[in-house]
């Protein structure tokens, strides 16, 4: 029998050993893993290490811009917004942190498979925290380091700091990662106490999710065109307001800027200061994690049946919803299969996430599209006449081609997952007296149903407000609905051929280029069929020919070309159907 | 009491993962009322064997029939006669108990309130009642594997196959599954189940099979089965006889 070891005393070589052992899983991944892999590897590396240097010259150059003499004669001093540049990218590193860390370590520390091995070795708590905590935000403060660093560098260039400011950089953001990274772990153990980790991983990650979709898509309301210089000059001052003494976050940069331009006392003071709090910060952590992290572990089950007492309580199971509308079918397997699918699309977060997103961009779209009026900018009036007949008859299906492309994004989630989201329960349905073609058509249906809602809605709202012709309306509904059906069939082939049916994370439903070529084929696959549904309405009036007669006929050409990318792709998902959870 | 009208019936039953023959020339028959005990060591081919019969996997070669249905030929009618417990409760995490079973009803094609009736009986069976609106997700292993036997007897199945049924349940519960097997039985279902547990497999299988790396090496009832083997005793010498793992013991003597 060996002796038990004492709990602080072998701390750090305990950390170090938990670390250790990360990496020797990722070295043996890396020596296991095919030629073609690690060339990858060497290329990224190589990639990144370009980046920093190329980042660095940038940020070099063009901080020197600024500060040039020639600049400053014509916007003025811009001393105090190149010195406030750390301060800003401190907070930002803080902040960033903080916010990133939160996930992650929920994950690392409640919902890793490792953790009933780990609790259960002869390691004390604040070991497993600390290896977690590393592990947890090292690619974070990677990513961060490669924006910041070249930056942080090239401003002590540019400005010809000491030469202590370069090590106090990485010094100080280092500590400011770990302070930011506590912080969170402290949050995320206080948070598990009261909800359930698995819970409120859902929550974070749909948050996270849609915020950041919202990030990236508002930029499309901005109108860039009237941006003043006023405005600028105002963003400008923000970055300079960060720069207040009064914060904590602000002390790091204005340190290192005190002690690039040799002022010592403030310097050491500001640095200290911060490095001090950082350890505070850190220390209470590890305190707090002492307490918290084990009993957090350890209640988490009686959390799980106090949620489920409450619900008993409130005596609500579900609420009517779209999905109760086929409970009420006459039972039989094709809505057993569509009503099992919404509610668990309903009440996956990490589902919902993705099925959210459509919504805000149908959102935006449409703003942008009533933003854009009736009237038609045809230019200096110099295009000839049928070209401007031509995009005036074009414009009038504008709308189509932005619903289908918010239809797109839903049904790549609903179709191009459709069987892959059954994951390790399709046994169930597989030992079922289920046929494939019965499986085939709810699967077509919980994808193309929510799709041609939102579609439709869409359209009807557009038509509602801009009042086009009702002909034309009416006559992109079915040109739509078949246009959809062709992609749900191609969806569903691709999404079956890469089905990971033993996922864990939802993110890992496919493997493979199969989602690639999947959406790479159903976006060409769109405007070919747009093209045949509308280019002979659109071409009609051009030929004197009646609206009626041109729209008759790109029904009839898009619909044949649509209903055959619906059920040839389909022929192929059954003969996959068999085989699918196979491996 | 067995009778001689196979339920079951496995003809030279291949399977190859690439090179990897998990299965080899595997034929065996189950009959109506007859519990039938698969036994074999870890990687013995158990699970794979299970997997073609209720047809999750196509065999290389060879033919599954249950119920008197060709598992490749008549799926449909081959899968309603039976039911499933496979050895990991992978269940919809997302669905409550109740609305599980409720599924597994319509998926059987049972009338609503036969579904209804059936799944609130089994729920109170499987002490299943106080969890039956709570998302399986927030189940424990045990109860999930209760859920799936459950889920496995809502269309009161002629056959029953179970992979290590007994697993992660407390012993009332394991109790419960070898009462409810043999009240199957009785009634004329076949029961085919696989497990580690000899003491389960001695007590409760008319007959047992024997697979190592992927041939059926022997089977027979108890009897049998200690008449092949030259009298050994129990069903425990007779398993490490034929799989060879007696050698262990001395390993074990070593360690002491």
């Amino acid at each position: 029998m060996s002796d038990p070891p004492s709990a602080d005393s072998k701390l750090w070589p305990l950390v170090w050993k938990l670390l250790r052992l990360r990496l020797l899983i990722f070295i043996n991944g890396f020596r296991r893993a095919r030629l073609r892999a690690k060339i990858i590897w060497g290329i990224a590396a190589i990639l990144v290490l370009g980046f920093l240097g190329f980042a660095f010259f940038l940020s070099w150059t063009l901080l020197h811009f600024f500060s040039s003499p020639e600049l400053s004669a014509l916007i003025g001093d811009a001393t105090p917004v190149l010195e406030s540049v750390p301060a800003l990218i401190f907070t930002g590193t803080f902040i960033g942190i903080l916010v990133t860390s939160f996930g992650v370590l929920l994950q690392a520390l409640y919902l890793a498979g490792d953790m009933d091995f780990l609790l259960s070795a002869p390691v004390p708590i604040r070991a497993v925290f600390l290896s977690k905590l590393l592990q947890a935000i090292l690619p974070n403060f990677g990513l961060i380091c490669l924006f910041a660093l070249p930056v942080l560098f090239g401003l002590g260039v540019s400005s010809k700091y000491s030469f202590l400011y370069y090590p106090l950089v990485v010094l100080i953001l280092s500590a400011l990662a770990l302070a930011a990274a506590g912080l969170a772990g402290l949050l995320v153990m206080l948070v598990v106490r009261v909800f359930p980790a698995r819970r409120v991983a859902e929550v974070i990650g749909f948050i996270g999710a849609i915020t950041s979709f919202i990030c990236s898509q508002s930029g499309q309301l901005a109108r860039w065109g009237e941006l003043r210089s006023e405005q600028a000059q105002q963003a400008l001052e923000l970055v300079t307001r960060l720069n207040t003494p009064w914060s904590p976050l602000a002390w790091a940069g204005r340190g290192l800027v005190s002690l690039g331009k040799a002022d010592w006392l403030a310097g050491v003071s500001l640095s200290g200061a911060t490095l001090l709090v950082c350890g505070l910060v850190f220390g209470v952590t590890l305190v707090g994690a002492e307490r918290l992290y084990y009993t957090g572990w350890a209640s988490m089950q009686n959390i799980q049946r106090r949620r489920k007492v409450n619900r008993r309580q409130n005596g609500a199971s579900t609420f009517p919803s779209f999905a109760a509308v086929f409970q009420n079918w006459q039972p039989s397997a094709l809505p057993a299969i569509i009503h099992k699918d919404f509610l668990s699309l309903r009440r996956d977060m990490r589902n919902m996430s993705q099925l959210v997103m459509p919504l805000i961009l149908g959102l935006i779209y449409f703003i942008m599209l009533m933003r854009s009026g009736n009237e038609l900018s045809l230019g200096r009036g110099e295009a000839p006449p049928f070209v401007v007949d031509l995009i005036r008859s074009a414009s009038a299906y504008a709308s189509v081609g932005l619903a289908l492309f918010v239809g797109w994004m839903l049904l790549s989630r609903l179709a191009g997952m459709g069987f892959a989201q059954e994951g390790k329960s399709y046994w169930l349905i597989k030992t079922a007296p289920v046929s494939p073609l019965k499986q085939i058509a709810a699967k077509f249906l919980v994808a193309i149903l929510p799709t041609l809602g939102l579609c439709f809605a869409f359209l009807l709202l557009t038509w509602l407000i801009k009042r086009n012709d009702i002909l034309t309306f009416l006559f992109t509904l079915p040109a739509v609905a078949l246009c959809i059906a062709g992609n749900t069939g191609i969806q569903l082939a691709f999404g079956i051929a890469g089905a990971n049916m033993s996922w864990d994370n939802p993110q890992h439903m496919q493997r493979g280029l199969s989602s690639c070529l999947g959406s790479l084929v159903s976006m060409l696959y769109y405007p070919l069929s747009m093209a045949l549904f509308f280019g002979p309405a659109i071409a009609a009036p051009l030929f004197n020919l009646p609206l009626l007669a041109g729209q008759f006929a790109g029904l009839l050409l898009g619909g044949v070309f649509s209903l055959a990318c619906a059920v040839v792709p389909l022929a192929l998902v059954y003969a996959r159907l068999p085989r699918l959870g196979e491996n | 009491m067995p009778t001689h009208t196979p339920l079951i019936s496995t003809q030279h039953l291949y399977k190859k993962f690439g090179e990897k023959a998990a299965v080899q020339d595997v034929s065996f028959d189950v009959y109506e009322g007859e519990i039938f005990g698969f036994l074999g060591p870890n990687g013995a081919g158990k699970t794979t064997t299970i997997k073609m019969i209720v047809g999750l996997l196509q065999p290389t070669a060879g033919s599954v029939k249950v119920g008197g249905y060709d598992v490749q030929l008549q799926p449909l009618q081959a899968k309603a006669a039976s039911g499933y417990v496979p050895d990991e409760p992978h269940l919809y995490p997302k669905l409550t108990g109740r609305e599980l079973l409720r599924f597994v009803g319509d998926l059987y094609g049972l009338q609503r309130q036969q579904a209804n009736r059936r799944s609130e009986e089994l729920l109170r069976l499987f002490d299943l009642s106080q969890a039956a609106d709570d998302t399986i997700d927030s189940y424990s292993h045990g109860m999930q594997q209760k859920t799936a036997l459950a889920a496995a007897l809502v269309h009161d199945p002629k056959v029953l196959v179970l992979d290590e049924p007994t697993v992660g349940l407390d012993p009332k519960s394991a109790r419960l599954i070898k009462d409810l097997l043999r009240q199957m039985a009785e009634r004329g279902a076949a029961i085919f189940l696989s497990t580690h547990i000899l003491e389960i497999a001695e007590r409760m299988c008319d007959r047992i099979g024997i697979i190592n790396q992927g041939r059926l090496i022997s089977v027979g009832t108890m009897d049998e089965l200690r008449g092949a083997a030259s009298g050994e005793a129990s069903l425990e010498d007779i398993f490490l006889g034929l799989t060879g793992g007696a050698e262990y013991a001395e390993i074990a003597e070593v360690l002491k």
